[in-house]
């Protein structure tokens, strides 16, 4: 690895200059003459069929062009598609079409759409269009639907389970029956509301003419995208153009391909004219999707000395109304093979049941799977350690896999790449002084006053890959990355990459790695991304991906680029490629250094080719396709220190510390980024955030009038700490930095407030610890 | 969101019964109503503006009168809906003799709350909905003594 | 409706709708899209602008309302090719991750810092109450405006 100047620097964001004066290219700043402006009427009901839907008034009204229903799509769009099959699970995939043509199953499944000459008559036509339902009976709760007797979504799916998914690995029946120690509990892991703050949208622009479409969206994975519209749209990849250049935040919301960017391009073609769709913020909590939801039962077997001996898990997902993008594999795989966390338990079995029920579907949201696994894994450690009077610090250090046995295979068949999980758990308890808080807190008990100090000692998989694995899985796409290093003949280099960037600062941090590698200024470095026409292909930005996946592969393209032009400095020397040395931008003859040339001198001799080496094609640009071997591992230790008033249930945080280890880091200031807003995101998980349904499937927190998203007076101060064990898997030694915080904190906040409440015997409550949810378990605990 | 609850008006049965019944007197005593008309046997046509908290909008909406059995019981159905959303609930009311020849109306119903409304509705309904009915019952109360 | 706006130092005349939000006047007819919309009721302050010098939510305004007024917009911050210092903070310390929510929490900062020159991390994290970000944490936008509120001041 070359640790030159720019790896670990901290270099000032290269995208920032645009982002703040007002010059960013977000969807909805694009602006194409002719432009109409489409709004989709959603569904009021949770659940009915559809009697008649009545489009004449909103079509006879001036500036309305077209109104269309699901009937009048059927024939020229393909159901919103589902790309994540998992095998052996009996997986049933019911039709969602973009416009629902017999049924809605969910509030705010889209039933037509309106086109106009501008978004307020747009909005205006919706009102005019008159539906008439015939209510049904609706069901929200996953395990409810589950029953005979409830209402069922579709027919063919009996009992509303859409899969159940098993992952057996150990002897579990016997870890159980010898068990010294059993432990049961029922876990309920809430719906979340990703919230980007820039809803998504789309425009659409099919050119009659070229049979061309393109198409500006809100997209994590814009290649993805172009792959979906094609195979629903009907038109040729070679003829869609993705473009997504800036994305305001994602969390995985993005990920999917939703009815909005179909009905446009769809329109698009029909109209022959520019189509423009923007979500209102009510429309995002409604249609685009949602996260986590689970309701989890576990036991877990150990011994009196606190060794875990097996786990097993039933959990209940809620996929809601239909199986959105990736949804399939995010409460199965993504949840199941992580349920071993740091520590070496040898059983685990997980049975999942993927329910549909009439609420919004739901997808990867920020973690996907691995916050449902840590917050349960490190919710039944508290549990253990309470039950055997042991510190939860200690009882962890028990259970981790210990430095020595790296690489690790887990029950679970992963093979953890490094790690040294003591070293975060104890730079977090330096950090916080645990002996010294221990003893406050026996101070303050005294006093009545209820402090709690919370653990989470997770391990993460991200930088998913492979592909091979990829495909075990049922995932239908490969998990590699791609990148095309062009020098160009001034020597300045324009890097494409297929990584999607919504927050995360790669054209930065993949500037500092290329910068490094050819020895030149940063400045001479571009980086693209977001856009088809010029990116060979790409997978995206999700899953902490980029820098593993999406950042090797400009490495190793750069690489490439550097052997061509070592051959080319070789010929102008007139050595052997052998004897050339390549550093600081510089190619000389081995011996002498003074016999050189610089990279520009050979980016530009590269294009005249005036003079190539035998066998050397003019030009200087390189692709590659980068396939990891394995996923990283990133794990840490937080650490939340908060007081409860029991009186109130009114928590307030004294301390939050955050020790990650990410293997190698390029740009720490943007690692520290990443951490925060993971962590204010998952405490939010453990405290506030809670997306609410009435038992009619009504969301009843669909503005941020009533979603608890973090306001800045909400979250403490973050205090982020680092050890640092590089990965063996790409060459930077880099593992992934963008979901760690929300994995982590939602129970190192639950378990906080939990044992700062244990004076009262309660050992467990669900989250979010909402001030009322604290306040009854106190009152009812007090008499 | 289920509402239940009970009320004494100072009136005899039968009296209380016809204007529970009559549209005209319901219309006087709804807040908002801005017209009703009969479409078919017990089943009116209505549309009232009604502020739910920060939400105010127009609804367009149908009530029907059911299982009618004077002067005891009978079953009210309504279904309206709008830009802020929609409503839609069925009710049953009991009329039954009280002391001094007042009448004594208990209610249950189950009313669903959709649409943008639905989250600040549902919270502030939860709290007025008992007050809402008791204004309704005291409305039609005076109409009974004014008359 | 004929309304005037003075936006950035330069006045604009145009007939709009009496429904319509200034932001929308602001970003469909002015083409000013630094200015942006995250929600629609008032919570997120994407959308925050200066008007007379006072931070709103241009999401909350109409168009006509604005009659008459001086709107500065992000755009308009930076003056002769140098950033605000609390651009500069933003930049300096990281306080920007997808950047959507920028400008508003850099309008409402600007107008923070008019009135309370060096305020405390509590009266940051207290201001900010109207804007939303949903990457940062907040951590470093407080350093971001302590960093602007440090430089105004020397």
């Amino acid at each position: 690895m070359a640790v030159t100047k720019l790896f670990g620097a901290s270099v000032k964001r290269r995208e920032d200059p645009r982002l703040i004066t007002g010059r960013g290219n977000f969807t909805d700043h694009i602006r194409l003459p002719g432009t109409l402006f489409m709004a989709l009427k959603r569904s009021p009901h949770a659940h009915a069929r559809i009697v008649r839907v009545d489009v004449s008034k909103a079509r006879a009204m001036p500036g309305v062009v077209a109104v269309y229903t699901g009937q009048d799509l059927v024939d020229k769009l393909a159901p919103v598609p589902c790309a994540w099959l998992i095998p052996n699970s009996d997986l049933k995939v019911p039709s969602y079409r973009a416009l629902a043509v017999d049924k809605v199953r969910y509030v705010g499944d889209a039933v037509a759409a309106v086109v106009a000459e501008n978004r307020y008559v747009a909005e205006d036509a919706l009102e005019a269009i008159d539906v008439e339902y015939e209510v049904l009976p609706a069901i929200v709760d996953q395990e409810q639907a589950t029953q005979d007797g409830a209402p069922q979504l579709y027919d063919d799916v009996p009992n509303n389970i859409a899969f159940h998914w098993k992952l057996h690995a150990g002897d579990f029946d016997s870890a159980w029956n010898q068990a010294e120690v059993k432990l049961s509990r029922r876990l309920i892991n809430h719906r979340l509301i990703p919230t980007a703050m820039e809803p998504r949208g789309a425009l659409a622009h099919y050119n009659p003419g070229t049979g061309d479409l393109t198409i500006w969206c809100t997209s994590q994975n814009p290649h993805v995208h172009r792959l979906l519209l094609s195979a629903v749209t009907g038109i040729p990849e070679t003829r869609i153009r993705v473009i997504a250049t800036d994305v305001g935040g994602g969390f995985g919301s993005k990920i999917p391909m939703y009815s909005g960017e179909m009905l446009a391009s769809a329109i698009s073609r029909d109209l022959g004219r520019p189509i423009k769709w923007f979500e209102s913020r009510r429309e995002n909590y409604v249609a685009t999707t949602h996260g986590r939801d689970h309701i989890q039962y576990v036991d877990l077997a150990a011994t009196r000395e606190g060794k875990v001996t097996g786990i097993r898990v039933k959990s209940y997902a809620n996929l809601g109304a239909y199986l959105s993008t990736a949804s399939p594999g995010v409460p199965t795989w993504l949840f199941g093979l992580m349920l071993c966390g740091a520590y070496a338990i040898p059983a685990v079995h997980v049975d999942v049941f993927g329910v549909v029920t009439n609420t919004t579907p739901t997808d990867a949201y920020r973690g996907a799977g691995r916050p449902e696994a840590t917050y349960l894994l490190e919710r039944m450690m508290d549990l253990l350690a309470r039950e055997l009077g042991m510190d939860p610090a200690d009882i962890r250090r028990k259970n981790f896999v210990p430095k020595e046995q790296f690489p690790y295979t887990t029950a679970t068949g992963l093979q953890y790449d490094s790690g040294n999980y003591e070293a975060t758990l104890d730079r977090a308890l330096e950090l916080v002084n645990y002996q010294q808080l221990r003893r406050e807190q026996e101070e303050l008990r005294a006093q009545g006053r209820y402090l709690g100090i919370g653990f989470s000692t997770y391990v993460e998989v991200c930088g998913l890959a492979p592909s091979a694995a990829a495909g075990a899985m049922g995932f239908q796409g490969g998990l590699w990355e791609s990148a095309t290093v062009r020098v160009h003949p001034s020597g300045k280099v324009s890097v494409f990459t297929g990584s999607n960037p919504h927050g995360q600062g790669e054209e930065t941090t993949f500037a500092q790695i290329v910068a490094d590698e050819l020895g030149i200024s940063i400045d001479d470095v571009e980086i693209v991304h977001g856009d088809t026409e010029m990116i060979p292909f790409g997978m995206g930005t999700y899953g902490s991906r980029s820098l593993a996946v999406g950042g090797t592969a400009v490495i190793m393209a750069t690489r490439k680029v550097k052997e061509k032009a070592t051959k080319i400095a070789a010929h102008l020397l007139e050595v052997a490629p052998e004897d050339v040395t390549f550093e600081n931008g510089r190619f000389f003859v081995k011996g002498a250094p003074d016999r050189a040339k610089t990279f520009q001198e050979v980016a530009g001799a590269a294009y005249l080719a005036w003079s190539m080496p035998e066998g050397v094609t003019p030009g200087l640009e390189e692709t590659h396709f980068h396939d990891p071997i394995n996923n990283t591992f990133p794990f840490g230790c937080h650490i939340c220190v908060a007081e409860v008033d029991a009186d109130t249930g009114k928590v307030s945080f004294r301390k939050y510390v955050a020790v990650d280890d990410v293997g190698n880091v390029v740009n720490p200031m943007i690692v520290d980024g990443q951490v925060h807003g993971g962590i204010a995101q998952g405490l939010a998980q453990a405290v506030y955030e809670y997306a609410a349904y009435d038992e009619n499937g009504q969301l009843l927190t669909a503005t941020l009038m009533d979603y608890a998203v973090p306001k800045a007076s909400m979250l403490p101060r973050f205090d982020v700490d680092r050890t640092v064990t590089p990965t063996p898997v790409n060459p930077m030694g880099a593992k992934g930095a963008g979901e760690t915080g929300t994995i982590a904190s939602t129970p190192a906040v639950a378990n906080a407030i939990i044992d700062a409440l244990s004076p009262f015997g309660i050992d467990h409550l669900d989250i979010p610890l909402t001030p009322e949810r604290i306040w009854r378990a106190v009152q009812e605990r007090r008499g | 969101m289920k509402i239940s609850g009970s009320y004494t008006i100072r009136a005899p049965r039968q009296a209380v019964w016809d204007r529970l019944i009559d549209p005209q007197a319901i219309a006087g005593c709804l807040p908002g109503v801005e017209k009703l008309n009969q479409v078919g046997q017990d089943e009116y046509e209505m549309s009232m503006t009604v502020g739910i908290g920060p939400v105010r909008g127009t609804y367009e909406g149908k009530v029907r009168l059911a299982n009618m059995n004077p002067p005891d019981e009978y079953q009210m159905q309504v279904e309206g809906s709008g830009r802020p959303g929609f409503v839609r609930g069925t009710g049953t009311v009991r009329l039954a003799d009280g002391p001094n020849s007042t009448t004594q109306i208990t209610y249950e119903g189950d009313v669903e709350v959709g649409g943008p409304v639905a989250g600040v509705a549902q919270r502030m309904l939860g709290g007025v909905a008992k007050r809402l009915v008791e204004q309704f019952f005291s409305c039609i109360e005076k109409q009974i003594t004014s008359s | 409706m004929q309304i005037t706006v003075k936006v950035n130092g330069v006045a604009h005349t145009h007939d709009v709708e009496p429904r319509m939000l200034l932001v929308h006047f602001l970003r469909d007819v002015l083409n000013l899209t630094g200015t942006h919309i995250g929600c629609d009721t008032s919570q997120c302050g994407a959308c925050t602008v200066l008007m007379n010098g006072k931070a709103v939510k241009s999401c909350t305004v109409f168009a006509v309302q604005a009659d008459g007024a001086e709107i500065t917009t992000i755009e308009g911050l930076a003056r002769d090719g140098q950033l605000h210092p609390v651009q500069e903070g933003f930049w300096e310390m990281h306080g920007l991750q997808c950047g959507y929510c920028t400008p508003g929490m850099i309008m409402t900062a600007v107008d923070l810092l008019q009135r309370i020159p060096n305020p405390t991390e509590e009266q940051i994290r207290h201001y900010l109450e109207g804007n939303l970000c949903r990457c940062t944490g907040y951590q470093n936008i407080v350093r971001a405006v302590q960093y602007a509120a440090e430089k105004m001041r020397a």
